[in-house]
């Protein structure tokens, strides 16, 4: 059992990160194709991890159904929402006299799911990413002080860029545009470029350790 | 508590309603003020503008609903450019759930622009995978997705004659709003297919996309609200994102005025802290 | 397909070169471009597969958009010059395609990789034989001093562990510092709620709790469900994490690992019931938000010091000095390539391509 559990993925990944690292330095039409066949099977894989998300999605639940936790009746509204969803993708559409398939509309005729999707999904998302809009100007409210030179300096900068970035601002302040601009392009590339290099090292250094066995929390359990 | 210090732990409801009304009063009641159009977002346009009739334009629409304000109007802009060109237009996502907006946004404005379905224009929709998926049609676009989204063979399809992987596209532009996006598609596409790329994405992640842009690897980036409300003064159909720059406008100042009010009171605090201290 | 020739002295803007394909009657033109136009030096090849002299022409034709080569199949080349109404094409060269076993082009990335590997797993060997030095990071306290203030209140923390898998590095660190706090937290008995985006990195969580109370000698204050999955849709799980902060009131909110949008969300609805909170994170386009409404924020790779920090483990203390070591190793070049660049504009010599090439195109 112990074998399974760790010596056989230790093992497909040290082999496979291995191959394919070097894939990419191989053009052949060999390896070209060894890809392609690969990259299927992350597709299928793919497919696998959204099964077990619904699976444990559906455990907890039921769980929480079952024993009447505080807020179970939410759950039950879970359990609605799921199935009605999946009824509608999978059912029949006699306006457009075939099956919906999980189309949002057939030949211009909107299907019951497009109908879920347009009017709950598209706006409830919507809705909570609106939040942020004012939940910043909250945020800035309460923490946009000048405390310090640095934190001045800041926010001389967030102030420069907010009028940058709009008309309004740009018609008031006509220099705002270009500073912003500058800002944008120099200091702030020059800033995520430095950011990107110790993140990508970071990766680097974890996909190494990944394929040489020696990073093993993927794997699930504490120290062995 | 002095005047100051109430002001400082106002309700923040307050400063939600203020916002509220920065934002509905302008898109009731327009302005219209004079966009200048930056150098990045050119930078798509004028690729667009500059690709001979017939050329394959490929927009991945790699956002959900919850980005749709933002990068609806950008998809909007770019399809009716490509079709005004008489571009063969393909269209997919990397994002599930949305694949409903991309249907409705292609669809929308090929009917608008008179296009059809397999002859100007096809919808991939989405298949799962992300980079593995942009490999798979780097390797051959038919394997990849064998049917479009409404079920027909790709092969038969006219507007894919001659494309049979991404080496024959000759613009992809992805308008995303996180991961998966433009970076993979650079990673997974363009440094291994040698395709021209382009990015739109929404106000937050733009920052970060500017060192892509700085070094060559996307060609021009829309940024956000601003950025499609530029494109659509690039080509003159303004309409949503320029609509909501007042809005915008009048938020970003709303913040501003309130950031600077802050700051007063709290100077004003400070102040006479250091006042008492002295005494 | 690389064709050369030779530079001649006719080459200028009012000669053209044709580059055909085939024999006979089946010779087609593929391409047609000015005669001083061309040269190897334009190729953005590095200089150890430079094919010919930078001053030789050299023109690459490629597979697709109408031009097909078969492995296998001889193909005629020839070079044709064109001025005003004279034209001489050049005697056919034979070549015949094959598929390359290894992309030259692409050895510095891969030169560059495996040294980079090799300082890694030195720096991780090295760890396991001595102490390195790692200098305190400041946010750390804020974590003890967040725990304690819990507990004095009586209240619950909150730990987030982010959008990622167990395959992010933000993800993996957050798990360890996740440890740490489950042992402080086992140590006061008080409660610690660990809602979850990720089946998997949820099971990885569990076993790390269940770990640390084990090792603050108090197993039996250890709870199952401290450990819970919620969702993995981004904004139902902001729901429902901002509905447990609101209904909870916990007195300090930790997130560690990869966010996005649901960030400031999070953030601001618990710097709104009066928690502390501290955040930890690499993604760098949501740290302006969290720098606003947190009490102390770990910066970019300060959370991967952090978990080093922490667990001591030679494997995550050697990794951080390999990648320190790396950064200054990049810093070096940088510093060393502006110089030589700079010299090679101001004295239009080539030498410093040496050097340049061995850092272009890095991936």
């Amino acid at each position: 059992m112990i074998f399974l559990r760790r010596q056989l993925p230790l093992v497909i990944t040290f082999v496979m990160g291995v191959v394919f690292a070097a894939q990419y330095y191989v053009p052949h039409p060999r390896s070209e194709l060894m890809l392609t066949e690969v990259t299927k099977w992350l597709q299928i894989i793919g497919i696998f991890a959204l099964v077990l998300g619904v699976t444990s999605l559906f455990h907890i639940h039921a769980v929480k159904i079952r024993r009447k936790e505080p807020g179970w009746g939410y759950s039950l509204v879970l359990y609605a929402g799921i199935f009605g969803t999946i009824a509608a993708g999978f059912s029949y559409s006699s306006t457009a006299s075939q099956w919906v398939n999980g189309k949002e509309t057939i030949n211009g005729i909107m299907t019951a799911f497009g109908w879920i999707y347009l009017n709950m999904m598209v706006p409830l998302q919507g809705s909570m990413f609106a939040l942020l809009a004012f939940f910043i100007a909250s945020a800035a409210y309460r923490s946009f002080r000048a405390r310090s030179r640095e934190a001045a300096l800041l926010l001389i900068a967030a102030v420069i860029v907010m009028m940058g970035r709009v008309p309004l601002g740009e018609m008031l302040l006509p220099a705002s545009g270009d500073v912003t601009q500058w800002i944008l392009n120099v200091l702030n590339a020059s800033v995520r470029r430095a950011i990107l290099i110790g993140i990508s090292l970071g990766a680097v250094a974890l996909s190494l350790k990944i394929i040489f066995g020696i990073e093993r929390a993927y794997l699930g359990g504490g120290k062995e | 508590m002095n005047f100051a210090e109430r002001m400082l732990h106002i309700d923040r409801r307050i400063i939600f309603l203020v916002i509220g009304v920065c934002t509905l009063l302008p898109l009731l009641y327009p302005v219209g003020l004079a966009i200048k159009v930056s150098p990045e977002v050119r930078g798509v346009h004028d690729y667009i503008e500059a690709l001979p009739e017939g050329s394959v334009f490929l927009l991945s629409m790699d956002y959900d609903p919850a980005s749709k304000p933002e990068l609806y109007p950008q998809a909007v802009a770019l399809l009716r450019q490509a079709f005004r060109k008489n571009l063969r237009v393909i269209g997919m996502t990397l994002w599930l759930p949305g694949t409903g907006l991309a249907d409705q946004v292609m669809t929308q404005v090929a009917r608008e622009m008179g296009k059809v379905s397999g002859k100007d224009y096809v919808f991939l929709g989405w298949s799962p995978g992300s980079g593995s998926l942009i490999i798979n049609m780097g390797q051959d676009l038919y394997k990849a997705f064998p049917t479009d989204y409404y079920g027909q063979p790709t092969r038969e399809l006219a507007v894919l004659k001659g494309t049979q992987t991404l080496r024959d596209v000759n613009y992809v532009v992805s308008l995303a709003a996180g991961t998966s996006g433009i970076e993979t598609w650079y990673v997974y596409g363009k440094d291994k297919y040698k395709f021209e790329l382009g990015g739109g994405c929404t106000g937050v992640i733009a920052p970060g996309l500017y060192p892509l842009l700085r070094s060559g690897q996307i060609n021009g980036l829309i940024g956000g609200l601003r950025g499609a409300a530029e494109y659509e003064v690039l080509i003159g159909q303004k309409e949503r994102a320029v609509a909501g720059m007042d809005a915008q406008s009048a938020t970003h100042f709303a913040i501003i005025v309130l950031v600077i009010l802050c700051n007063v009171f709290y100077l004003l605090i400070r102040t006479s802290r250091k006042q008492g201290e002295a005494r | 397909m690389t064709i050369l020739w030779a530079k001649a002295d006719y080459d200028a803007q009012d000669v053209r070169y044709q580059i055909l394909i085939g024999e006979g009657t089946e010779k087609k033109m593929v391409a047609e471009f000015p005669a001083n136009s061309h040269y190897v030096r334009d190729v953005k090849w590095p200089w150890w597969t430079r094919p010919d002299r930078p001053e030789a022409h050299q023109f690459n034709l490629k597979s697709g958009k109408g031009l097909e080569f078969k492995n296998g199949t001889p193909y005629a080349v020839t070079v044709a010059v064109v001025k005003g109404a004279e034209r001489v094409e050049a005697l056919p060269a034979q070549a015949i395609p094959e598929p390359n076993w290894v992309n030259w082009n692409q050895m510095n990335n891969l030169l560059l990789v495996l040294l980079f590997g090799a300082v890694v797993l030195g720096s991780i060997q090295t760890a396991k034989q001595r102490d390195i030095f790692l200098r305190r990071i400041p946010g750390l306290d804020a974590v003890d001093e967040a725990i304690g203030r819990a507990t004095e209140l009586g209240k619950p923390i909150l730990y987030l562990t982010g959008a990622g898998d167990m395959s992010e590095p933000s993800t993996i660190a957050a798990a360890v510092i996740l440890g740490r706090v489950a042992k402080r937290v086992a140590a006061y008995e008080t409660d610690l709620l660990v809602p979850h985006r990720d089946p998997i990195v949820m099971a990885v969580c569990q076993e790390i709790t269940k770990q640390s109370y084990l090792e603050a000698g108090k197993p039996d204050v250890f709870k199952e469900d401290s450990n819970f999955f919620i969702t993995t849709d981004q904004f139902s799980y902001t729901a429902a994490v901002d509905g447990i902060m609101l209904r909870r009131k916990p007195a300090a909110n930790f997130f560690m690992g990869s966010y996005f949008a649901e960030a400031l969300l999070l953030t601001e609805t618990g710097a709104s019931t009066g928690a502390i909170q501290i955040a930890g994170t690499d993604s760098d386009h949501q740290l302006p938000f969290f720098v606003t409404t947190c009490d102390y924020t770990l910066i970019g790779e300060e959370l991967y010091a952090a978990s080093a920090y922490l667990s001591r483990e030679p494997i995550q203390v050697g990794t951080l000095r390999g990648q320190d070591v790396g950064k200054g190793f990049i810093l070096g070049v940088l510093a060393l390539g502006t110089i030589l660049a700079t010299v090679g504009v101001l004295f239009r010599t080539d030498w410093p391509r040496i050097m340049l090439d061995l850092f272009k195109d890095l991936k």
